[in-house]
């Protein structure tokens, strides 16, 4: 698992501290409730929604100089909705540093879900100048990704250029890297970037998980499914029964058509095996095949046996749309009819014939052989 | 002459080859998809810019009108021009028909044309577009009947019309043979080598290296472990992927293993075929890329370095393809969940790249309309292509749709290229290199006594014979389009787990149920997740490395791979630290 990135170490040496040391870091008590959607955020937030928070005992270690709180957040029928932490951390670079003061929001899953700044608080660069809107919207767009360059590379090596040789006067290419790191950060805010993505990812989401896991049941299974949050979804989808599947089959087919592409292979590769046997519940799917990603509809194409036979009949008028494979599994599938209908057939002609189709190729060799 | 001309029985039909022309010109010889498409064949890969024509001349026996076809694929089909456009000239004379267009590989009838049989017929490819127009072969007949198009017809056709007889005429006997020349091969083959084996080493490329070669340019990562003399001679530099650094790293490697007088070196022969008789690899029959010559590699131990397996595959060994469920080996990593170990089995295994760059220049520099490239590319800018261009789909097999694969990658780099060009920034910029290759990460993994796992590396579990080891972190990469649909389809992420020093045992270093053949490379023994560390080219050379000194012991004790592990690991493992140095030669001592 990871590890508490030893941000502290790596940034506060010992005479930095000393400067430090009269900044009061916990003077940012979290506030009662929260009555808005916090300005950055990832989550759906309900009009009226008031959250009051719920002493979890985690202590978030951020530095040498400091410890904070985190809270739960849970709405007016006590039902749990967020994490949440009210930080001042030093960030320190070239030996200056200032803090930095953030109010940071965890999902129920641990995974980043927003922050909030502190009126007359801003977040500052390098250079002194304030953090601006388009800033503040960058840095969230880096913390929402949990996969960042920045988890993998020390700031040394953050700031280090690559070393490259010439071939006959021919220009070596730019290292991915740097590309990478500029892309992501805030530009001249590198080591509040730093700091701030380590603190979101840090030690602290295997506490929040570990503490969640005391808080889920089936209404929260139900709300993690009801979410547009990828990784609510799958989390429900992982916990339902076979029951619960045939029970929201309705909501599941929804994420289906609407979800990410990882979670509609999820669902497809994990519905309950009564889906394919109940022509009722199995529609909704195969309703969604013109609009979904290449790689769900494979997953969905290798259910092409229990499908009724006018669901196939149906598919026929989106060969367009299919990748060369599916295509033929589509085809193969159709050798176990004796007799093509006439609807079908037609489709496959019209198919067949048009020149500017990658892979109309296989319906017209189809049409030969039989 | 390499010319490869094929007479029918009736003497007025002949199949030339494209790929054994006298002079390809600008076009390359594509040897990749032989396995698909049955052919190596020609391809103008000329970046937006057309290539010299490719030419030879052809003898007739008899005079006469002559029907004539190309085997060909529009490799984009669409509401658009045909990319890869291109025209026939006979006898001088260009035949108006353009040809690359119809959809699948196929034949395509050009037209006909009037030969003589006094002089040689001179034939021309010329290239219309520069944009990778492909050509298999060319078919002349007397009598207008269309060669077959389906794969396994087209397969008997060309059988009958070729008269090849089922085996080679040539038979070579080696200590070894080994498949692949990438760095997995390049090592076994030195190791070998060192330890007085006659070797045999069979690469489909002009050069060695394979991912690590100029041709692809990756870089090698991760440690030497036990192997870093014989490493040292062919790995890499650590440039950017893509960079032409690779060059100089080329000459290295290809004259370290040309030094070797007992290295039987065969650049640009693929193998086709192996034979095994009773659980043992009896012969490997190999086809040069351009002449068609074949030859016959005989040996009592084989080592499939080809990265896709191709050796175990034909000889029968067990293997594994795709995604393991998260249960198989119990490889869970809550972190990334469904992303890195999968609930369920599939195929979404980590994607093949082709790298590519571009330069700025001192005058302005034009790039062609490539409408037929932005489906793929859309909005995507870019000037040059690391790692992460990098292309997998559930439906794709990254050997039997390797071709697709390209081809997608090619719409990728030159689209996305085109749409730079709008920017005037790039105005002087010109694309300079793009890989014709697939530079592929996982295929089949061959299985051994032991599957190395995920949990191998994380535990940093030590074997007795763990002859490899690696410290980098396990790396497994996903398709940014699938958390996100209006990410383009071609660019990955990695995982990164970081690891302890974890260690690969010999066990997984030799087929389960084929007696004498070991594997180095990509297709070790390990699952998906087990690749994601390993699959870096100084780990795969030492893997090389290990089993070509294990090779050597089995010829000294005449026994077969599975033996070194069960009876004679201590000297296996004695010989390993003893080559780690140069020996002082008698003279000095």
């Amino acid at each position: 698992m990871k590890t508490l990135p030893k941000i502290g170490i790596i940034l506060v040496i010992s005479i930095i501290f000393l400067q430090l040391s009269s900044f009061n870091s916990s003077s940012y008590i979290p506030s009662n409730n929260l009555k808005e959607q916090p300005e950055f955020f990832v989550l759906e937030w309900e009009e009226g929604t008031i959250l009051n928070p719920k002493d979890t005992g985690i202590i978030f270690e951020v530095d040498s100089i400091g410890q904070h709180e985190v809270v739960l957040l849970v709405d007016k029928n006590d039902s749990p909705r967020l994490f949440a932490s009210d930080i001042s951390t030093p960030v320190c670079a070239d030996g200056e540093c200032k803090l930095m003061h953030i109010k940071l929001y965890w999902t129920l899953l641990g995974e980043y879900a927003g922050f909030d700044r502190y009126p007359g608080l801003p977040l500052t660069k390098h250079d002194h100048d304030l953090f601006v809107l388009e800033d503040y919207q960058k840095l969230h767009r880096l913390l929402t990704d949990d996969k960042s360059i920045l988890e993998r590379r020390t700031m040394g090596k953050l700031v280090e250029k690559p070393v490259m040789r010439e071939v006959n006067g021919v220009d070596a290419l730019s290292g991915a890297t740097v590309k990478e790191v500029k892309e992501s950060v805030v530009s001249g805010a590198l080591y509040s970037c730093y700091v701030a993505w380590h603190l979101v990812h840090g030690g602290i989401q295997d506490s929040i998980r570990e503490y969640s896991k005391s808080l889920v049941d089936d209404q929260l299974v139900i709300h993690m499914l009801n979410s547009n949050n990828k990784d609510y979804q799958l989390f429900a989808l992982n916990s339902l029964s076979k029951g619960q599947y045939e029970e929201n089959y309705q909501r599941i087919a929804e994420i289906f058509k609407t979800g990410i592409p990882m979670v509609r292979g999820f669902i497809i590769k994990n519905l309950p095996e009564s889906f394919w046997e109940t022509n009722e519940l199995q529609k909704p799917f195969w309703d969604a095949f013109s609009g979904i990603d290449l790689n769900s509809r494979s997953f969905l194409l290798e259910h092409l046996d229990s499908a009724p036979d006018t669901i196939i009949a149906e598919l026929s008028s989106n060969l367009g749309v299919m990748s060369k494979n599916q295509v033929k599994a589509y085809l193969a599938n159709l050798e176990k009819f004796e007799k093509i209908n006439p609807v079908l057939q037609h489709n496959l002609q019209n198919f067949a014939k048009s020149d500017n189709k990658a892979y109309s190729y296989l319906a017209h060799e189809f049409l030969e052989d039989r | 002459m390499l010319l490869s001309i094929h007479l029918s029985v009736r003497a007025q039909d002949i199949l030339v080859e494209a790929e054994s022309f006298d002079n390809p010109g600008g076009w390359t010889v594509d040897p990749q998809f032989v396995e698909q498409m049955g052919s190596p064949y020609l391809m103008a890969h000329g970046m937006g810019n057309k290539v010299k024509n490719a030419s030879t001349e052809v003898k007739f026996e008899k005079p006469g009108q002559y029907h004539i076809w190309v085997r060909t694929m529009n490799w984009v089909p669409g509401n658009w021009e045909a990319p890869g456009k291109f025209q026939l000239k006979v006898n001088g004379t260009l035949i108006e028909k353009e040809l690359g267009l119809r959809s699948g590989w196929g034949w395509e009838y050009v037209g006909e044309a009037k030969i003589d049989d006094k002089n040689p017929t001179p034939l021309e490819l010329v290239d219309l577009t520069g944009f990778n127009g492909r050509c298999d072969a060319i078919y002349f007949s007397s009598e207008k009947t269309d060669p077959p198009s389906s794969p396994k017809k087209l397969a008997e056709w060309r059988t009958k019309i070729t008269a090849e007889p089922n085996a080679p005429k040539t038979n070579n006997e080696y200590d070894v043979v080994i498949v692949g020349g990438g760095i997995a091969g390049c090592a076994a083959a030195i190791a070998a080598a060192e330890q007085g084996m006659n070797v045999a080493l069979i690469h489909d490329r002009p050069v060695l290296g394979g991912n690590a070669s100029e041709e692809i340019r990756v870089h090698t990562l991760g440690i030497y472990g036990n192997f870093e003399r014989i490493l040292k001679k062919i790995d890499t530099e650590h440039y950017p992927n893509g960079s032409a650094d690779a060059k100089l790293d080329q000459e290295k490697r290809d004259n370290n293993v040309k030094s070797y007088n007992n290295i039987d070196l065969h650049l640009n022969w693929r193998a086709y075929d192996a034979i095994a008789e009773d659980n043992t690899i009896k012969y490997v029959d190999a086809r040069e890329t351009r002449t068609g010559e074949r030859k016959r590699f005989t040996a009592p131990y084989f080592i499939d370095s080809s990265g896709d397996g191709w050796i175990g595959f034909w000889a029968g060994a067990e293997f594994s393809y795709g995604r393991e469920s998260v249960d198989t080996y119990g490889e869970d990593w809550d972190e990334h969940g469904e992303l890195w170990s999968p609930k369920e089995a599939d195929n979404a295994v980590m994607g093949s790249s082709v790298l590519w760059g571009s330069r700025d220049t001192d005058t302005e520099q034009s790039f062609p309309d490539v409408t037929w490239a932005m489906p793929v590319a859309k909005e995507h800018i870019e000037i040059n292509g690391e790692w992460q261009w990098e292309f997998s789909r559930n439906d794709l097999n990254q050997i039997d749709d390797a071709e697709e694969i390209r081809d997608h990658m090619l719409r990728a780099i030159y689209g996305s290229f085109a749409n730079a060009k709008k920017d005037s920034v790039n105005k002087n910029r010109k694309l300079e290199w793009v890989s014709s290759l697939v530079g592929k990460r996982e295929s089949r993994r061959l299985t051994g006594d032991h599957i190395f796992t995920f949990n191998d590396a994380k535990e940093g579990r030590k074997f007795t014979d763990g002859v490899v080891i690696e410290t980098r972190a396990v790396d497994v990469h996903y398709q940014t389009v699938l958390e996100d649909e209006d990410n383009p389809d071609f660019i990955s992420e990695a995982l990164f787990y970081k690891t302890p020093e974890y260690y690969i045992p010999y066990r997984s270093l030799y087929s389960k149920n084929i007696d004498n053949l070991f594997m180095a490379g990509r297709n070790f023994s390990c699952s998906h997740a087990g690749l994601g560390g390993p699959r870096v080219m100084r780990t795969t050379g030492q893997m090389g490395a290990a089993v070509g000194f294990a090779a050597s012991l089995c010829k000294k004790y005449d026994v077969n791979p599975r033996d070194i592990y069960q009876n004679y690991l201590d000297p296996y493992l004695a010989l390993i630290e003893e080559q780690k140095y140069e020996k002082i030669p008698d003279t000095k001592q």
